[in-house]
């Protein structure tokens, strides 16, 4: 190889290294978010809304929704993206209708072994406007017929940097292939409200941190899948701290009985037992009889 | 158990299986449990009915499943070796036990199941077994001082020592077995002194 071609080549590879070297600089951010404050207060620079003690008569029936996006914005208004973002249209959408769907009976499904819940609905994102505030909920209570609401809210925000490269030699010389960081933060918050008190009993945060990587070529759906990812770890931890809130919450409605007023239906007792006595068969009696059974059955059989 | 059943044995205890329809009816439709459970303060608004009715009425399907195992045992042996007034035992010691619970234990407000009548049912058993000849005899005489020892330690201890359903909300209340034990008792001597003065009269 001659010295000059040797020293084109040089720069060559030089060049696509600085290329490189770069694209690791460019980053950017995807972020989709939804607020319960958005949604129960909007446009309100100082919301007073009085809370009256909640009565909540057992068992409860209770609701559980994704809260919308701000008010006069749609699900792709509420998204906002920064910087470096090629080919990100995977994750535009951060939870689609049926995802919010799989999320809400995750929920369900924990707040069903509870025996003062007596059915849970869950609501789709039409029946909440933007910003619709407690009239909203007064209206989704009087046509479900619900207690108590669960409002869903989330917030996730994707950050991708382009830092590791990928380099191929082929035939035609070197081949760098750009590849992706991918971080995502995702955060599902449930809020439990008293709907006509319009007193929150109770909140649990869910949180989950996925690192992911990905070459440009895949980014979307790797990108996707992160989000995807990120909301069902961050709704599993969510409904353990649902569960912890909750104990919490029981303790506090021991502790300060002037708060909340808890009404059990004759139903609900009956369901528990709470309150009441039993009239049950212990093991010592049942043994003593399916004995004495045996006797008569042997002993008919063998008079 | 050596001696004959009776001719007034039954081939299948009809009393004991029209009581557990009664029962397992009540569970299935929970509507119904509400208007017949032990419901203190309907009671005293004169729903009295319930003194009765709450002995049938069941919390939890454990709860029925074993009271309904000892009331099968219970019953079966009682209709096949045609011990008479059973039925006339079941309604009267449904009665006392509301009756009882209603005075003594004015802290319950609800109460439900079956063991009571059981309690009383196995006490007519067994006095009826005592009577008779061989291992049956034996038998019945432990089961029975089992049956008092038992509820007597339930009655001290204020609890039952070896409950079935340990996750159960409910508290056991022995006050049902002992007002069964009892009026078991009193049932079966006054049947007895009603024979014995007949006999004596004729």
């Amino acid at each position: 190889m001659k010295r000059s071609s040797f020293s084109i080549f040089f720069v060559y590879v030089a060049l696509l290294f600085s290329f490189a070297l770069m694209g690791g600089c460019a980053s950017g951010k995807t972020k989709h978010a939804t607020s319960v404050v958005d949604y129960l207060f909007p446009k309100t620079k100082d919301p007073i809304v009085t809370p009256g003690i909640p009565v909540l008569t057992l068992p409860l029936r209770v609701g559980i929704a994704f809260v919308p996006s701000a008010s006069g914005m749609d699900m792709r208004s509420g998204r906002t993206s920064t910087g470096f973002t090629p080919f990100q249209g995977g994750g535009e959408l951060a939870l689609t209708e049926k995802r919010k769907t799989d999320l809400m009976l995750e929920v369900a499904l924990n707040f069903k072994k509870y025996a003062f819940v007596k059915n849970i609905e869950l609501i789709p994102s039409a029946y909440l406007t933007p910003g619709g505030s407690f009239a909203n909920l007064d209206q989704i209570r009087t046509m479900l017929e619900l207690d108590v609401i669960v409002l869903l809210s989330y917030d996730q925000v994707q950050f991708t940097d382009q830092t590791l490269n990928f380099t191929y030699w082929t035939m035609n010389g070197p081949l760098i292939v750009p590849a992706q960081k991918n971080d995502t933060h995702t955060m599902l918050d449930a809020v439990v409200y008293d709907i006509s008190s319009r007193k929150m009993l109770f909140r649990a945060p869910g949180t989950s941190l996925v690192n992911g990587e990905s070459m440009l070529v895949d980014q979307s759906q790797e990108i996707r899948a992160d989000a995807d990812r990120g909301f069902s770890e961050a709704a599993q931890s969510m409904i353990i701290n649902l569960d912890g809130q909750l104990a919490q919450f029981k303790e506090k409605l021991k502790e300060r009985p002037e708060e909340y007023k808890v009404v059990r239906s004759e139903s609900y007792l009956l369901r528990i037992g709470g309150g009441g006595g039993g009239g049950s068969v212990d093991i010592v009696m049942l043994i003593m009889l399916i004995g004495l059974g045996v006797y008569f059955l042997w002993n008919k059989r063998h008079p | 158990m050596e001696q004959k059943a009776p001719l007034t044995a039954s081939k299948l205890p009809l009393w004991t299986l029209a009581t557990a329809f009664f029962a397992v009816l009540i569970f299935v439709f929970p509507q119904l449990g509400v208007q017949l459970v032990y419901d203190r303060a309907a009671i005293i608004h004169g729903e009295i009915w319930r003194l009765f009715s709450g002995n049938f009425v069941h919390f939890s399907l454990a709860h029925l499943c074993y009271n309904l195992a000892a009331w099968f045992i219970t019953g079966s042996i009682i209709e096949l070796r045609g011990y008479r007034f059973f039925p006339a035992l079941c309604l009267l010691s449904s009665i006392i036990i509301g009756m009882i619970i209603f005075m003594l234990a004015p802290e319950l407000n609800l109460y439900a199941g079956l063991s009571g009548i059981v309690s009383s049912a196995v006490t007519y058993l067994c006095l009826h077994g005592i009577g008779e000849k061989g291992i049956w005899r034996w038998l019945c005489s432990g089961m029975l001082a089992g049956l008092i020892a038992k509820t007597v330690i339930e009655m001290v201890t204020g609890s039952s020592m070896m409950l079935l359903m340990s996750e159960e909300n409910f508290v056991p209340v022995p006050l049902s077995h002992l007002a069964g034990i009892v009026t078991a008792f009193i049932f079966f001597v006054f049947l007895r002194m009603s024979s014995y003065f007949r006999h004596y009269s004729r």
